[in-house]
């Protein structure tokens, strides 16, 4: 019944101008219950590439689908779960806040501005992420590493059945990020949601992912382990 | 793309890679000149400057000084039913002044209410300019004209008093307010917006869900600014009679009364001083930066609620 949340890049061209393409000729397919990593370096357009995926930038060209929708402008309501870099959190409103944006979005219609589903599923989310105690507490009261347990929170919350994730596992301490990573990775188990993960850690990559990506000289490509002297230098 | 791998320093780079800019020193120089040479065409002596300093003198001495505190006593008629050491409340400086106070809350508030849906239409980071540009031009529409200008408006509608004094600030605070709120509004930080499209918020979701609570505090701080700008101003259309201290300024201007007319600015002046004092006290408490010693403005209402509740 639930055949999840496809993405599939057919030739696209991603970037900010027209005749200044960061990223040429993607070709990328992910199907539900898989965990794609994308590794690169700083700057090269990873960043852009989920932003595009979420439909937030135009693809210069080609074809993009998500969740059976073709270019979409905007994704369907709750499906497409973002962890941007930035966190995108609303730093004035407290952690439940947060977390209950995403929940309405997984769990109700517009114009239902409440429903009890949507209210466990945040408190659930936030006991995961382990932040019961911050939960009245305003965002830009947490230290970096709960504002980043709190955007995560907000997208297991929403429960969708694909996740960009941009880095999410930043500024955490070891322990702390194993329990992140494996709240989400259960997650995309128990739902057969898609994950997509930037990284810039190779080892973390390595460790969640079932298929690694190289965004690299303008091209995505498979990363194979001899390229890694190569990125190195 | 030249000098890119150039390690060279030229003298060049040294003038203009100074902490400061010599071209901004150029522009306000050149920006100087012009408006003096602008000034020169306009005015053709100089020299009256000359007389308004012992113009000034004369004006003072003759006529200003000292003010005459009369207008703080009570009126003769109706008559003053306050208890005694109150009866300052009769008095046309006191009437005029609450009566001002009023006409200025009453429009922010008025003027927030309406304002606020429109600056969230106008916003570009939230609507499509087919939207936005038609709510800026509402917008700018009811502030092209200053508040005095509405209220001889509304005076010639409705007549003579406070309520045109409210119709015509309301209409100016829309413009003014809003034009602060949709800037405040475009103003809070794109990742947010960015993860509430992604996850398909509905638009007003994100209006009330993202936008309201991300631009709070600064829209917070622009209503009191509002309101003290609009007590200001509210001093001067009642000289047309839309109500308020001007009512009376005007009076006793038209009598000649200067050293009454000082004494009402001289309040109005304190009023001011006072209000803005608060309300650099009230805004402070909405800003990120007193984060550290104050609790925001969720901690300035439960501070206000605490009071109330604490029994000693
Ligand atoms: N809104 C924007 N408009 C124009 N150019 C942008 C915009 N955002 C990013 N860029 C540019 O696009 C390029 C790719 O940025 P992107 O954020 O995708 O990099 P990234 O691979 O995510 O890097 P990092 O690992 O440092 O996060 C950069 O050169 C950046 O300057
Ligand atoms: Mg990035």
């Amino acid at each position: 019944m639930d055949d999840g949340c496809v993405i599939s890049l057919d030739n696209v061209s991603i970037g900010y101008q027209k005749n200044k393409p960061l990223i040429e000729g993607l070709n990328l397919r992910v199907n539900s219950g898989e965990i794609i990593a994308i590794v690169g370096p700083s700057g090269i357009g990873k960043t852009t590439l989920l932003r595009t995926i979420a439909g937030l930038v135009p693809p210069l060209k080609g074809g993009l689908k998500v969740c059976s929708q073709t270019n979409p402008a905007s994704p369907p309501r709750g499906e497409l779960g973002y962890i941007p870099q930035r966190l995108g959190l609303v730093r004035h409103a407290s952690v439940h806040h947060n977390v209950m944006l995403g929940a309405l979005a997984g769990h109700c219609s517009p114009w239902l501005p409440f429903s009890f589903d949507a209210r466990k599923s945040a408190h659930k989310a936030i006991q995961k992420m382990g932040l019961e105690e911050k939960r009245r507490s305003l965002v830009r009261r947490l230290s970096g590493g709960q504002q980043r347990r709190v955007a995560t929170a907000r997208t297991l919350a929403q429960k969708p059945s694909l996740i960009l994730a941009d880095e999410f596992l930043g500024e955490l301490d070891e322990e702390t990020m194993l329990i992140v990573m494996d709240a989400v990775i259960s997650y995309v188990d128990e739902k057969n949601a898609a994950l997509l993960v930037v990284e810039h850690d190779i080892q973390r990559a390595r460790k969640m992912a079932d298929r690694l990506l190289l965004m690299k000289n303008g091209k995505l490509v498979p990363y194979v382990e001899s390229l890694e002297p190569v990125e190195e230098e | 793309m030249k000098g890119e791998n150039d390690d060279s320093f030229s003298m060049r780079d040294f003038v203009t890679g100074a902490w400061f800019s010599s071209r901004w020193a150029l522009f306000f120089v050149s920006l100087i000149l012009l408006s003096i040479i602008i000034a020169n065409s306009m005015v053709d002596d100089w020299g009256r400057l000359e007389n308004g300093g012992s113009n000034l003198i004369i004006f003072i001495e003759e006529s200003l000084w000292p003010p005459d505190w009369s207008v703080l006593e009570p009126q003769d008629y109706p008559v003053c039913l306050a208890a005694p050491g109150f009866s300052f409340t009769c008095s046309t400086a006191w009437i005029g002044l609450i009566e001002t106070l009023k006409i200025a809350f009453v429009s922010t508030v008025l003027g927030m209410i309406i304002s606020l849906p429109i600056s969230l239409f106008a916003a570009r980071n939230l609507n499509s300019p087919w939207v936005s540009y038609p709510a800026r031009f509402i917008l700018a529409a009811s502030r092209s004209l200053p508040s005095i200008i509405w209220a001889i408006f509304f005076v010639i509608l409705v007549g003579l008093g406070p309520l045109s004094g409210i119709l015509a600030m309301t209409v100016y605070t829309v413009g003014y307010l809003g034009k602060l709120q949709y800037e405040a509004i475009e103003g809070i930080s794109r990742s947010p917006l960015d993860a509430s499209r992604a996850m398909g918020h509905s638009w007003i979701e994100r209006s009330f869900g993202v936008v309201l609570p991300e631009a709070a505090n600064g829209l917070i701080s622009q209503a009191i600014f509002m309101f003290e700008y609009n007590f200001r101003h509210g001093t001067v259309i009642g000289i047309v009679g839309a109500g308020g201290i001007g009512y009376y300024i005007n009076l006793y201007l038209k009598f000649l009364q200067y050293d009454k007319v000082i004494a009402y600015l001289i309040i109005i002046f304190i009023v001011v001083l006072l209000l803005d004092f608060i309300s650099i006290k009230a805004r402070s408490y909405f800003t990120e930066e007193n984060d550290v010693n104050e609790r925001g403005w969720l901690g300035f209402i439960s501070r206000i609620t605490a009071l109330k509740k604490s029994p000693k």
